[in-house]
């Protein structure tokens, strides 16, 4: 039997790391696209409503079921093979529920598990094994991530900067639908007619759907579907927050890696002189491939971490006087490149209030996974000060933000984000990928007030940004907990358009209920 | 004071690749790095020199790329480099390895405190930093975690022993050799770097040390190497899933098997 009843022992799988706590009454642990087909077949047929799931390290609840089936797809956790794009390139076709980090592994190591793969996959292998190593470029900061997930959420992290989210990469996909039909996409082989979007099935038959008419914002964004007329089928997929379809396979695309990548973070007195570093950076320096903020409030709980906690002790040094730091990334196909942008960096520090001398630069690989280090440690540390508020006041959980404004509005949002929880007398802590505008203000409440004040105030932001032609949530999807925001980014109508988008799929909507669309408005 | 330094670039992965279908290796062209051990050699003279004044210098005995590697070395606040280059030195052990480096060192006239690696990554052996105070004639204390104190003419160290540690004073001129933990290695700055651009590598032939050639290199290297081959890999890694319980159950029965 592929679904078992809910058990005491899945107790961890109603849950994800936005602390959300659900429950459902059976799961089940697919192993192939067949084997989701059957399931999904028969939760359509009895009317089940069901939630994919990756690794639940969602940031949204997106994974969380509320009542009914789990369809867990970690157990898809195949590399099927290689496949050789041109002369040169090369994709690599998935099962969805690889971790990131396992791909990864694979692909530097150059080591997969090839016993059941292709002719044409162990050709592509050898070709591999003697070209230039090769990245998948979204790197969302949480590792163990699936693929699933991140296609799913359009993940991006600190290198999308220059190298974009999730989607482009997804060539190809294949997905069982809401009914249990299944579903093969390749990107450049299904395009809208305007907003009329016909997608041919595997068996034969065929699904019509309406594009949404909204213009989306030209910043990073995943609130809400994709949409634009002509657009690629793929592309409606990508980002559909486990409402449209259970991928099953996914085709990736990878990219040379570069032959020279360094990393710098530099030190600032002040935020405002990180920002005009930032904006100088953005216009004048070339190879830039992240662009990544630490306030100073994220710099404090990391220097508590670094003093109360052995495993923290390898953190360089904050000095008290440190208020700011950014990450800076740098990719190029020779050393000297990149060190003549290491110099330019270094000369606009100095026009910008900066100091060459107060910069920590990484050119070997042990070097870039000390600054890594460093900045994963910023999320976790974060982490463990609410866990241990938590247990004083257990209603208090973090607040994250995920909102993102266009170039032009970077220091208006900076003062506006610092001014409004200073008002209300808040403790935060700002990191994130300000390279985009994009910057995850975490309030940390100290206690229910706290948290009450912040959420209404986050919901104030919702509505700024918008009004800033930005994005309420721009890279972890909007799920659950953010589908609020989404109200206030979209009008009435276009929500309406989201929700015959996801009627046309799911006519039972039976798949990820509650996810972008509130609970009361779904359940009819 | 004046500080020594013997650094050695070594691969910059140990990890040996195979081709699935012809089977033969292929050679990844990621750039040597610093031997980790010699990395927190040079911080730890490095920090010493900031505290007590001198200068620090790296030096290495290698091929010419190695220069890059002496400039990392300067950048993370080392003062000057000294590459050993010439043909006559390749396919040198650590006999001939150490002549050699002493033969440097007494080309810079010498050095008050001269650090070591306790081995390099890709050789294991730890015997350069002994047999280079041999050669000099200098007192040496392997295995140092921490410098407690320096006073006119002499280091109080503590090094690590079979039992434990033991605190001990030991004269200067001398040679230590430490392990990782004696220092955590500073990241360089650009300023750091910008200076590392400027400052002198001095390039050493065989003829500019003066060295015998009858003990340098393959020549003046008594041990030989039968043959070299990658270990077969034994260890296979298990990824489990499902819940708590079922990982806990399936890590149970693996285990059963192996005990
Ligand atoms: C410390 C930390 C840091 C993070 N940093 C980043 C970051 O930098 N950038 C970023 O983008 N995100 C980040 N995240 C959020 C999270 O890692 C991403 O959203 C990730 O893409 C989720 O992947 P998952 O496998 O855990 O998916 P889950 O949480 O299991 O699911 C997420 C959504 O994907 C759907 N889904 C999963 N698999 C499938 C499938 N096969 N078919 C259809 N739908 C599916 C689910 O239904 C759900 O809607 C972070 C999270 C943490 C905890």
């Amino acid at each position: 039997m592929l679904i078992q009843p809910f058990s005491p022992a899945h107790a961890g799988l109603v849950r994800d790391e936005s602390r959300t706590v659900g429950y459902a009454d059976s799961v089940s642990f697919p192993r192939s696209h067949e084997q989701v087909t059957q399931i999904v077949r028969s939760l359509y047929q009895d009317g089940i409503p069901f939630t994919v799931q990756g690794a639940r390290t969602g940031l949204t609840a997106a994974a969380v079921p509320f009542g009914g089936h789990i369809l867990n797809v970690t157990r898809m956790n195949r590399i099927l093979g290689l496949n050789r794009l041109g002369e040169n390139g090369f994709s690599v076709s998935v099962q969805p529920g690889v971790p990131l980090c396992e791909l990864r592994k694979a692909l530097s190591a150059r080591r997969f598990d090839h016993a059941s793969w292709s002719k044409a996959s162990l050709g592509a292998l050898s070709a591999f094994m003697h070209s230039r190593e090769q990245f998948f470029p979204p790197d969302p900061t949480e590792t163990t991530a699936t693929l699933g997930g991140m296609v799913s959420c359009n993940a991006s992290g600190a290198r999308s900067y220059r190298y974009g989210a999730t989607r482009p990469y997804v060539l190809a996909v294949r997905a069982v639908l809401p009914d249990g039909r299944s579903l093969s996409l390749r990107r450049g082989e299904c395009f809208a007619d305007g907003y009329t979007l016909t997608l041919p099935l595997e068996n034969g038959s065929r699904l019509t759907v309406q594009i949404p008419q909204y213009i989306m914002p030209k910043t990073k964004n995943t609130a809400g579907y994709f949409a634009a007329p002509d657009m690629d089928a793929v592309d409606l997929l990508v980002g559909s927050d486990g409402t449209l379809c259970v991928f099953t396979e996914l085709e990736l695309q990878l990219l040379p890696l570069p032959a020279c990548i360094q990393g710098v973070t530099c030190l600032f007195e002040t935020e405002i002189q990180a920002a005009a570093f930032v904006q100088a950076v953005r216009e004048q320096v070339e190879g830039v491939v992240s662009l990544e903020y630490f306030d100073e409030g994220a710099l404090a709980v990391l220097r508590d971490q670094r003093a109360d906690h052995p495993a923290f002790a390898s953190l360089p040094p904050l000095d008290e006087w440190i208020g700011a730091a950014l990450y800076v990334e740098l990719h190029g196909d020779d050393e000297a490149f990149v060190t003549d942008r290491l110099n330019e960096i270094g000369d606009l520090l100095s026009a910008c209030g900066g100091d060459p001398a107060h910069t920590w630069v990484a050119r070997t690989q042990t070097d870039l996974d000390r600054l890594m280090f460093f900045r994963h440690a910023v999320p976790e540390s974060v982490n463990l000060l609410i866990d241990r508020r938590k247990q004083a006041e257990p209603g208090i959980t973090k607040l994250g933000s995920d909102m993102a404004v266009p170039d032009e509005h970077l220091d208006h949002i900076l003062t506006y984000y610092r001014q409004t929880t200073q008002a209300l007398g808040l403790h935060t802590a700002t990191w994130g990928h300000i390279g985009n505008n994009h910057l995850h203000v975490n309030v940390l409440p100290r206690n229910l007030e706290e948290y009450t004040k912040g959420k209404a105030l986050f919901n104030e932001w919702a509505h700024k940004v918008t009004a800033l032609n930005g994005a309420v949530s721009a890279e972890h999807g909007v799920g659950k907990l953010k589908a609020g925001f989404l109200t206030a980014m979209y009008s009435p109508e276009s929500l309406a358009q989201m929700r015959a988008v996801k009627a046309a799929f799911d006519p039972k909507l039976l798949l990820g209920r509650g996810n972008l669309f509130a609970e009361k408005e779904e359940s009819r | 004071m004046k500080f020594a330094v013997c650094v050695k670039q070594v691969p910059g992965t140990t990890e040996v690749q195979l081709d699935p279908v012809t089977h033969t290796i292929i050679r990844d062209g990621r750039k040597g790095v610093t031997n980790p051990f010699d990395a927190a050699a040079v911080e730890l003279a490095v920090t010493l020199k900031e505290q007590v004044g001198g200068s620090v210098t790296a030096i290495s005995m290698g091929i010419p790329a190695a220069e890059s590697m002496l400039r990392d070395c300067i950048a993370r606040g080392a003062d000057e480099g000294v590459l050993l280059t010439d043909r006559q030195f390749a396919g040198a052990d650590t006999l001939a390895t150490s002549y050699t480096l002493s033969k440097g060192i007494e080309k810079m006239g010498g050095a008050d405190c001269i650090l070591c690696g306790r081995m390099a990554v890709d050789g294991d052996t730890a015997q350069i930093g002994p047999e280079l105070a041999e050669r000099l004639g200098l007192p040496h204390v392997t295995d140092v975690i921490a410098v407690l104190s320096v006073e006119e003419n002499a280091l109080v160290l503590r090094k690590t022993t079979a039992d434990g540690t033991i605190d001990l004073r030991v004269a200067l001129p001398c040679v230590i050799t430490v392990l990782r933990e004696v220092a955590q290695v500073r990241l360089p700055s650009i300023e750091g770097i910008r200076r590392s651009f400027a400052a002198p590598v001095h390039v050493w032939s065989a003829a500019d040390i003066g060295t015998d050639p009858a003990r340098t290199g393959l020549n003046g290297s008594p041990t030989q190497v039968m043959r070299t081959f990658v270990p077969e890999k034994t260890k296979i890694t298990k990824m489990f899933s499902g819940t708590p319980e079922e990982q806990a159950t399936a890590l149970c029965t693996a285990l059963k098997e192996v005990l």
